[in-house]
C-alpha cells in the first residue's frame, strides 16, 4: 500500500527518541535504497517487540537489512548461519571445563546479543530451529539446568530461502507464528539497481554508520509505541478482517486470536513509525500482509497464487468502518 | 426431583436491589398482616441473601415445596378465605418468600419485582393515603432500580442505575399525570374492592347496646369533614344525623336497616324554615350504606345514589367503600312527619311486655304527676339534671332489665344510656320515642375552616313525636352533661375523661399540627382524590372541553400521550450527539460526493485521495487538507481539533 506522503507531514511530537528514529529510518533507506516500505515494516516489528522472518532469494540484501537494523539502532549483533548439523549448543552456547579453575564454565553462545540474524533458518533441523524459537519466546535459554536471561531488547531477524527446498526443514505453522512480520525484500527498480552499482560499497557504508540511538532509547519507543491510540472503528476493522479469513472458502486456516493481537501491535507500530495521530486504516493495512501472510493457510480450491495475493483479496473484499 | 444446585453469586448484583424492592412493597401491608407472614418474608429474605453470599445451594424442592404447602394453609387458617385484599397481599408475601427460595436465574427474578409491583398497588386498594404517593414515587423507583440492575454491567454502579431509573420515571410521570386526569371516570365503579372484613373499621352500627358508643368515644379516627358554604352553626345545633332506631327489644335497639324511600315523598312531609345551611361532607368509608348529614337534610346530591328513608335518614345505594364526598343543604329548623297514621305511631310506642318494669312504672308516676306531655318530656330531663346522674365513659355493667338498673342503680352512664332510658320512659308515656345515632358536634380546624367530625363525636339522641308538631330532637345527654353538647365531645374528653383514662394531653402545639396536617389532608382529598366524575367534568369544561365525554377523554388522552412519546424520542434524539468519528464520516462523505468518485470496498482515504488527486477536478492541497483532517478526526486520539478542521476544509469546497 502506498502511504501518502502528506500524512508523513503532521506535526510530530519532537522529542529526541522520535528525531533519533527518523533518522534511524533515513540512514537505512540510505542503505536499503529503494524499500523504503519495507524498511518501515521491519523498523515497525522491532518497535512492536515481533521478530522478524525475511523470506527472498539468496542476494536480495537480506543480511544487509538485518545489519543495518542492529548498526543503526545501536544493538549488538550475532549472526548464526543454520546449516544441516547445527546443534542447539552451537546456538544457546555451552559449558566448558576449566582446567584452572577445575569447574565448569558456560560459554555463551551467539544467541546472547540483542540482535540475532538466523540465517536460512530452514536449513537446520527442528531440534536446533526449536531452540532458537524457544529463545525468541521465552527471551530466556536454558543450559545445564541454568536459566540464563537473553539481553534486552532482543531481536531475531531470520531469513529462510523459498526456492532451494531440498534439505531443507520448512518451518511448521505453530512455529511461523512466533514472527510477527514475514517480509519479501523482492528486486531492486533499475534505478536504485543502477546506484547499487556505481555508488559505494554498501558493505563500507555499513561500518561507516553510527548508531542513530541507544538500546534504552528503543525501548522507550517500544513503549510509545505501544501506547498508541486505535479508535473503535479500526478496532472493528481488525476484527472484521480476522473474521473474514476465518470464514473464506479460499482460506483453510483462518487468523487466530494472537494473530489478531499481532496485527493490532505491528499496525500501532506501524502508525508510529509514520508519525500518525493515531492508528490509520492506511497502517492496517500496510502491515496486513506482513502479519497475516505467513499465518493464514490458503484452501486447496484457491485460485490465489501467493499470499500476498491472498492477503490483497482480503483488504479488497472487506469494508473499512 | 431435580437435584438443587449450588448458585454462583452471579445474582449479588442484583438481589440486594431486589430484596429491597421487595421489602419497600411489603411495608405498607406489614401492620395489617399476622407476624408469622412478615417473619416468614424476612427469613426467607435473608435466607436467600445468605444462600448467594456463600454460593451455597438452594433449598431442595421438597422442603420449599412443604412450605409453600405450609404457608398456603396458614394464609387460609389465618383468614378463611384466599380472597380479598388481606388474604390477597398475605398470598402475594408468602408468594414472593417462596418464590426467592426457588431464585436462581434472571426470569425468577423479574416474577418477584413483578410480585412487588401486585404489593405495592394492592396497597392502594387499603387506602389512598397523601403520602401513598411519594410511597409509590419510591416504590416504583427502587423497583426499576432492581430491574435495571439485573441487567447491568458489572462495571455499572448502582448509582447509575438508580440514575437511569430516575430518568425513567421522570418520562413517565407526565404520562401518568395526563392519564390521571384524563381517563374517563365514571359514576358507578365496575368492580367493588372485596371488604376488608378481617379488619374492622370502627364507627356505628346499626344497633345500639349500652356500651356500644362508649368504646368509639376513645377512637380519633376520622369520620367525616364537613366544609360549610356559610358560617358554621352552633355547636349545639351540630347534630349530625345518620341512622334511626326505633325496635328495642328490652335491652337492644336496632333499626330497619337502609331502606331508601321515594325522597321527593319523604321531602314533602318535612316543613322546613329559618336559614338553609349548605356544606360538602367528605365521608370516610364507613362499609356501611347509612349518609350522614346535619339534622335536618333537605336537599343532597342526586347523583351519588343518595336517597332519603321513612325516618328522615339517608343512605346509599351500596356501602360506602371509598372515601365520598356530596353536598347537602339542610334546615336546622324543621317539622317532620305532622301527620302520622296510627299503625306508625304504634310502632314508636312497642315496648318488650316484662322488660323493665321499674321504669315503666316510673313513667306513669311521672306522668301522672306532670299532667300534660311537654310537661313530662320536661319533667324526666328535670330528673336526669337534678338527681345524681352521672355522665361518665365507663359505666358500670348493668342487669338484665338495662334500663331499670341504669335509672335505679347505677345512674352512670354514656349517651346512649341516657338515649335508651328517655326513649323507654316516652313510650311507656304513650310517646313515640325513636332514637337517632349519628354524631354530635366536631372540631372546627381554623387553618382549612371545615369542621373534623371523629369517631369520638358519636353520639345518640332520641326524637319523641307531639301531635300536631310531629318529631322533635330531644336530647337527654345535654340534660345531664350540657358541656358535652356545647363544647363537643373532644372538649369533655380532655379535660375529664383523658386523665380518667391516661390519655396523655396533647400539648397545645401538637394538636395545631395535627389540624394543619388534617388540613393538608383535607386539600388532597378534595383535589386528588375527590377527583371523580364531577370534578374531571368541570376541569374538563374549564379546559374548554364543551359536553365532555368518555370518547372526547380518551382521545385527548391517547392524543397527549402520543405527543408526549413523540417529544420524548425527539428529546433524546436531539440529546444524542453522534461519536465524533460519526460526525466526521459525515463530512468526508459530502467530500467524497464533491469528487465524483466512488470509494471502493477497502480503499484508505489514503489511497482514495491518490486517486482524487488524478481523477477528480478538485485541487490536491484541498484533497491532502480534507484527507488528513479526517483521519485524524475519525482514527486519531479524541482532543484534537482536527474535527473543526475537517469542517473549515469541507466548508470550502462548497
Amino acid at each position: 500500500m502506498p502511504s501518502g506522503s502528506r500524512i508523513e507531514k503532521l506535526p510530530l511530537s519532537k522529542n529526541a527518541d522520535r528525531v533519533a528514529l527518523d533518522a534511524a529510518r533515513k540512514q537505512l533507506g540510505q542503505i536499503i535504497l529503494g524499500k523504503d516500505d519495507q524498511v518501515g515494516l521491519a523498523l515497525s516489528c522491532l518497535l512492536a517487540r515481533g521478530h522478524l522472518l525475511i523470506e527472498d532469494l539468496p542476494g536480495l540484501g537480506k543480511t544487509m537489512l538485518a545489519q543495518a537494523l542492529a548498526r543503526v539502532l545501536g544493538l549488538s549483533f550475532n549472526r548464526i548461519q543454520f546449516t544441516s548439523d547445527l546443534l542447539p549448543a552451537d546456538i544457546v552456547g555451552v559449558s566448558v571445563f576449566k582446567q584452572e579453575s577445575g569447574d565448569f564454565q558456560f560459554q555463551p553462545g551467539p544467541v546472547f546479543a540483542q540482535l540475532i540474524l538466523a540465517d536460512e533458518v530452514n536449513r537446520a533441523t527442528p531440534k536446533a530451529q526449536s531452540a532458537l524459537l524457544e529463545a525468541m519466546e521465552e527471551q530466556q535459554v536454558s543450559v545445564d539446568g541454568n536459566t540464563r536471561q537473553l539481553p534486552a531488547p532482543f531481536f531475531v531477524v531470520a531469513t529462510q530461502n523459498p526456492a532451494d527446498q531440498i534439505g531443507t526443514f520448512p518451518l511448521p505453522e505453530s512455529q511461523l507464528d512466533r514472527f510477527l512480520m514475514r517480509l519479501e525484500l523482492g528486486y531492486p527498480n533499475a534505478e536504485n539497481e543502477r546506484e547499487l552499482l556505481v555508488g559505494k560499497d554498501r558493505r563500507a557504508m555499513l561500518d561507516e554508520v553510527a548508531a542513530a540511538m541507544s538500546p534504552d532509547a528503543l525501548v522507550k519507543l517500544q513503549q510509545a509505541a505501544a501506547n498508541m491510540h486505535m479508535s473503535d472503528p479500526l478496532v472493528d476493522y481488525i476484527q472484521e478482517l480476522v473474521r473474514f479469513t476465518r470464514e473464506s472458502p479460499d482460506i483453510e486456516i483462518g487468523l487466530s486470536p494472537r494473530g489478531a493481537l499481532a496485527l493490532a501491535a505491528a499496525a500501532k507500530a506501524h502508525a508510529f513509525v509514520n508519525s500518525h495521530s493515531g492508528v490509520y486504516p492506511d497502517d492496517i493495512q500496510a502491515v496486513f500482509a506482513a502479519v497475516a501472510g505467513h499465518r493464514l493457510k490458503p484452501a486447496g480450491s484457491t485460485s490465489f497464487r501467493s499470499a500476498a495475493e491472498l492477503c490483497q483479496h482480503v483488504l479488497d473484499t472487506v469494508a473499512i468502518p | 426431583m431435580s437435584k438443587p444446585r449450588g448458585t454462583d453469586g452471579s445474582l449479588l448484583l442484583s438481589l440486594p436491589w431486589t430484596l429491597a424492592a421487595l421489602l419497600l412493597a411489603i411495608a405498607p401491608h406489614l401492620q395489617f398482616l399476622p407476624l408469622w407472614i412478615s417473619a416468614a418474608f424476612v427469613a426467607c429474605a435473608a435466607w436467600r441473601f445468605v444462600i448467594e453470599k456463600r454460593r451455597a445451594a438452594l433449598p431442595p424442592t421438597s422442603l420449599r415445596a412443604v412450605l409453600a404447602l405450609g404457608c398456603f394453609l396458614g394464609v387460609l387458617a389465618t383468614y378463611s378465605s384466599v380472597s380479598g385484599v388481606g388474604p390477597g397481599s398475605a398470598l402475594l408475601t408468602v408468594m414472593a418468600a417462596m418464590k426467592l427460595l426457588e431464585t436462581r436465574k434472571r426470569r425468577d427474578q423479574f416474577v418477584l419485582l413483578f410480585i412487588a409491583i401486585f404489593l405495592v398497588m394492592s396497597a392502594l386498594l387499603r387506602e389512598q393515603y397523601m403520602w401513598s404517593l411519594p410511597y409509590l414515587l419510591v416504590a416504583v423507583l427502587l423497583i426499576m432500580t432492581a430491574w435495571l440492575r439485573m441487567s447491568a454491567a458489572h462495571q455499572q454502579t448502582a448509582v447509575q442505575s438508580f440514575r437511569t431509573s430516575g430518568r425513567l420515571v421522570m418520562y413517565a410521570l407526565p404520562m401518568a399525570l395526563a392519564m390521571w386526569i384524563f381517563f374517563p371516570r365514571i359514576a358507578t365503579p365496575f368492580w367493588q374492592v372485596p371488604i376488608d372484613t378481617s379488619s374492622g373499621t370502627s364507627g356505628l352500627n346499626d344497633t345500639m347496646s349500652p356500651g356500644d358508643i362508649s368504646s368509639l368515644s376513645l377512637s380519633d379516627e376520622l369520620a367525616f369533614r364537613v366544609g360549610f358554604d356559610g358560617p358554621v352553626p352552633a355547636a349545639r345545633d351540630l347534630y349530625w344525623r345518620g341512622l334511626v332506631l326505633q325496635r328495642f327489644n328490652g335491652r337492644t335497639w336496632s333499626g330497619n336497616g337502609p331502606m331508601p324511600s321515594n325522597s321527593n315523598l319523604e321531602r314533602s312531609k318535612i316543613q322546613v324554615s329559618g336559614d338553609p345551611v349548605s356544606y360538602t361532607i367528605t365521608l370516610e368509608p364507613t362499609r356501611q350504606q347509612w349518609v350522614f348529614a346535619l339534622d335536618l337534610p333537605y336537599e343532597w346530591d342526586l347523583g351519588k345514589k343518595i336517597a332519603m328513608g321513612r325516618q328522615q335518614q339517608l343512605s346509599r345505594e351500596f356501602p360506602i367503600d371509598q372515601r365520598i364526598a356530596y353536598d347537602v343543604t339542610s334546615y336546622i329548623d324543621f317539622r317532620a312527619d305532622v301527620e302520622m297514621p296510627e299503625m306508625f305511631r304504634n310502632w314508636y310506642l312497642d315496648l318488650p311486655a316484662g322488660s323493665n318494669p321499674q321504669t315503666i312504672e316510673l313513667a306513669r308516676q311521672l306522668y301522672a304527676e306532670a299532667g300534660s306531655q311537654t310537661a313530662y318530656i320536661e319533667a324526666v330531663l328535670q330528673k336526669f339534671n337534678n338527681e345524681n346522674f352521672f355522665y361518665t365513659l365507663e359505666p358500670p355493667p348493668l342487669g338484665r332489665d338495662p334500663v331499670d338498673s341504669f335509672l335505679f342503680d347505677t345512674r352512670k352512664g354514656f349517651c346512649e344510656h341516657y338515649a335508651s332510658a328517655f326513649a323507654v320512659l316516652m313510650r311507656a308515656a304513650d310517646i313515640p320515642a325513636r332514637i337517632v345515632l349519628g354524631y354530635q358536634g366536631g372540631e372546627l380546624n381554623p387553618q382549612a375552616e371545615h369542621l373534623i367530625v371523629r369517631q369520638s363525636d358519636a353520639h345518640a339522641w332520641t326524637e319523641v313525636w307531639l301531635p300536631g308538631t310531629g318529631w322533635h330532637r330531644v336530647d337527654p345527654t345535654a340534660a345531664v352533661a350540657p358541656e358535652r353538647i356545647d363544647s363537643g365531645m373532644s372538649g369533655s374528653r380532655l379535660s375529664g375523661a383523658a386523665a380518667a383514662w391516661g390519655i396523655p394531653t396533647p400539648s397545645a402545639l401538637l394538636h395545631s399540627l395535627g389540624l394543619s396536617w388534617d388540613a393538608i389532608n383535607a386539600k388532597w382529598n378534595d383535589l386528588v382524590l375527590g377527583y371523580g366524575p364531577d370534578n374531571q367534568n368541570r376541569f374538563m369544561r374549564w379546559l374548554g372541553m364543551d359536553t365532555p365525554d368518555w370518547r372526547k377523554m380518551m382521545l385527548t388522552l391517547l392524543g397527549i400521550v402520543f405527543g408526549l412519546i413523540l417529544l420524548i424520542s425527539v428529546l433524546l434524539s436531539l440529546r444524542y450527539r453522534a461519536p465524533r468519528a460519526d460526525r466526521a464520516l459525515r463530512l468526508y462523505r459530502k467530500f467524497q460526493l464533491k469528487t465524483g468518485l466512488p470509494l471502493s470496498t477497502g480503499e484508505t482515504p489514503s489511497a482514495f485521495a491518490e486517486r482524487a488527486r488524478v481523477d477528480s477536478r478538485l485541487d490536491s492541497t484541498t484533497i491532502d487538507d480534507v484527507t488528513e483532517a479526517y483521519l485524524a478526526a475519525r482514527y486519531g486520539p479524541a482532543g484534537a481539533n482536527a474535527l473543526d478542521e475537517l469542517r473549515r476544509s469541507v466548508s470550502r469546497l462548497a
